[in-house]
């Protein structure tokens, strides 16, 4: 693969500059770049909100902001993080990495791929403009439960559109992602030699298209009850609001594993990169994804024990809940056991990788805990859940993002980050992600629910220990785009082969990539 | 090219599928319910056959009624509870009371508990099967027959019947 007629390739593209370039751009590195960037503004924004929660929450009583508004920022905060800042990562680091992970020249649907992306910033215009309307924006939780959420005002049927879009394009960017990745490999890739991080991303993207459209068919139901008299969640015509819990759970349990997978896959590359060592158990690391992802259709009911179900009903829930641990035990257990006697060293990513392992596991735990009927009444919609789903969603899926971008960064750019400030906003991030969270176990194991802007004085020290941490962390975040900026302005000095333990396709392009790279396949054996 | 095409129109299909699917759960749902019990639904039209066939065995039968939503009515069973006799047709009635001086529309949901003899609870003339119009300020005598069914279980000593009346005037006016 020589580089010189990539670039000779590329002048007879005669392709638009500024702006235009970005709106019509096919390139899956362009737009891998655009998913990147949304998901970084957009984790900014669900930020500030969350921020604006524990502002409320420093003191008991209520100080900065009415309940009204403070629904509204908890229902916000959720949706901006899992639809615009989580997936759409994921989404860019598969735009970015699967083409030259496999050898491939670009994505299957190119155009898709650029509709994909553009649907996003339309959707999250519609649905944070609610915030704006005269009844504010959805605040029945980001579950939009019924009868709640069918109370909502202005704000009802622009947050279910906005929805609707975002489904639609995780659901294009899903079937992309499966198109490409089962027609575009390289000839001798094998799907079991596919890289971890690809293998991962196929399985999440079955997920996407067996639970995205079901959440449409779930927020449609709403929308017809609230405004075309049908009666599916409505008690007074013979519907049930329950009904749209069991349905809204059958996407929403999928959805946390969607949110997660991918990560596996980042870790499972970094890990043994910087072991210097082949990941150990790669066999099993796919099976216990997939079993992973299987299992996730069959334990919707978990996040609803305490709504009346029958004994057999909760039993079959709590130990097929508790029988994911059994695959992602294996999983933690691989990851240990690749770094058991490799030549080790902590670059930035790396250190994320590993905080990620420890920090992830914590939240499994708590996972378990919950899962369990008896224990899961007293836990229910207590700040124990938030502390729970918030340690696998941030020190868990965050982590492994940023891991990702320090690991990859400069294969994108061909510029190395600064190493002493990456390792700075990890120390930074992982000492305020667990002052955040950590004591959420401790006063909600006390009791303290979720969901309120007021709370019993009882609560009030480790409220006030999370409110510190929630800006400690949100200030470090800052670090990290000074780093990102820092880096884009260095010259081009990066090696082929960024880390010296590197594995797979990517690495050897040249850094950054060609703009098409791979238009020739490359040979695996 | 053509698996590409294969690839696509598979997945297409499998997202349309799991759209429907979506829809096919409200029905999977109600049979669910229906076989295991879930839920205290009650039959929701009327028993047609009805045999009687009076037992030596006796239960107490409770009954509740909720208002939906601080909707503007008084709605009470006028008896708490009866003594009835397993197999035999009984007779009760609640009052509906319209605090308002304007016409409203409502309409009673049922439940039963122990949600698991729901099944055995069978009702042959009941106020929920069909919309109420009540005018302001009326007071109107809403009847319910019903007989509890031989089969019902013999640890089961007590049943209660609970009704949530809905004020579906909103409703009924868009119609």
């Amino acid at each position: 693969m020589s580089t010189n007629i990539d670039k000779l390739h590329d002048d007879h593209h005669h392709t638009p500059t500024g702006i235009m370039r970005w709106i019509t751009t096919t390139n899956h590195k362009d737009i891998g770049s655009m998913y990147l960037w949304f998901s970084l503004i957009m984790f900014f924004v669900g930020g500030l909100m969350a921020l604006v929660i524990r502002a409320e929450l420093f003191q008991p009583g209520l100080q900065l902001v009415v309940p009204g508004f403070f629904n509204q920022m908890t229902t916000m905060h959720a949706l901006v993080m899992i639809f615009g800042a989580v997936m759409p990562a994921f989404v860019g680091l598969a735009n970015w990495q699967l083409p030259i992970m496999i050898g491939a020249p670009d994505m299957a649907l190119p155009r898709l791929n650029n509709w994909s992306f553009w649907i996003l910033p339309f959707a999250f215009t519609m649905m944070l403009s609610t915030l704006f309307m005269d009844s504010g924006g959805p605040a029945a939780g980001w579950t939009l439960y019924p009868p709640l959420s069918l109370q909502g005002g202005d704000s009802f049927p622009y947050t279910i559109l906005a929805i609707h879009m975002l489904g639609l394009s995780s659901i294009l960017g899903a079937i992309n992602v499966i198109a490409t990745i089962l027609n575009m490999r390289a000839p001798g890739m094998t799907l079991m030699k596919m890289p971890i991080f690809v293998w991962t991303w196929l399985i999440t993207a079955f997920l996407l298209i067996a639970s995205m459209p079901v959440l449409a068919g779930a927020v449609t139901m709403l929308l017809t009850d609230k405004f075309f008299g049908t009666m599916f969640f409505t008690a007074s015509g013979g519907g049930d609001p329950v009904m749209f819990q069991h349905i809204f759970w059958f996407f929403g349990h999928p959805e946390v594993y969607i949110l997660i997978l991918p990560a596996f896959g980042i870790v499972s590359t970094i890990i043994p990169a910087f072991s210097r060592k082949r990941l150990f158990g790669y066999d099993s690391m796919v099976y216990a994804t997939a079993s992973i992802a299987l299992l996730s259709f069959i334990v919707w009911a978990h996040h609803m024990f305490t709504v009346g179900m029958p004994l057999a009903g909760e039993i079959f829930f709590m130990f097929t809940t508790m029988l994911i641990a059994i695959p992602t035990g294996v999983k933690v257990f691989n990851w240990v056991a690749t770094m058991w006697r490799g030549s080790m060293t902590f670059e930035t990513p790396m250190l994320f990788a590993l905080a990620f392992i420890v920090l992830f596991t914590i939240g499994g735990f708590s996972g378990l805990m919950l899962a369990m009927v008896p224990a899961d009444f007293q836990y229910h919609d207590t700040y124990f859940v938030v502390a729970h789903f918030h340690y696998v969603l941030v020190p868990g899926a965050v982590f492994a993002i940023l891991a990702a971008v320090y690991y990859w960064l400069p294969k994108w750019t061909g510029k190395m980050y600064n190493e002493g400030l990456g390792k700075l906003h990890f120390w930074l991030t992982t000492i305020f992600v667990n002052l955040t969270f950590f004591p959420m176990h401790f006063v909600g194991l006390a009791g303290m629910p979720r969901r309120i802007p007021d709370y019993a004085v009882q609560f009030a020290d480790f409220n006030a220990i999370a409110s510190v941490g929630a800006f400690g962390f949100g200030l470090s975040q800052l670090v990290f785009v000074y780093i990102l900026f820092n880096t884009l302005k260095k010259d081009v000095t990066a090696e082929d082969k960024v880390w010296d333990g590197a594995e797979g396709l990517e690495w050897t392009l040249s850094s950054p990539p060609p703009y098409h790279s791979f238009e020739e396949a490359p040979k695996v054996d | 090219m053509s698996s590409f095409k294969k690839t696509y129109l598979s997945l297409t299909l499998f997202t349309l599928f799991m759209f429907s699917f979506s829809y096919m759960l409200v029905p999977l749902y109600d049979i669910f319910c229906e076989i295991t019990g879930l839920n205290g639904k009650t039959n929701q039209t009327k028993v047609l056959t009805v045999r009687e066939n009076p037992t030596e065995r006796f239960v107490t039968v409770k009954f509740t009624s909720t208002v939906a939503n601080s909707a503007p009515f008084t709605f009470e069973p006028i008896d708490r509870e009866i003594i009835v006799q397993v197999g035999k047709i009984n007779n009760t009635f609640y009052t509906l009371t319209n605090n308002t001086e304007t016409v409203k529309h409502a309409t009673a949901s049922p439940s039963v508990v122990p949600h698991e003899d729901a099944e055995y609870f069978k009702k042959i003339e009941c106020f929920c099967f069909s919309q109420q119009q009540i005018n302001g300020l009326e007071t109107k005598e809403l009847p319910l027959q019903f007989i509890i069914d031989n089969e019902l279980p013999n640890d089961t000593r007590t049943l209660i019947l609970s009704y949530t009346m809905f004020n579906t005037t909103d409703q009924m006016g868009s119609k």
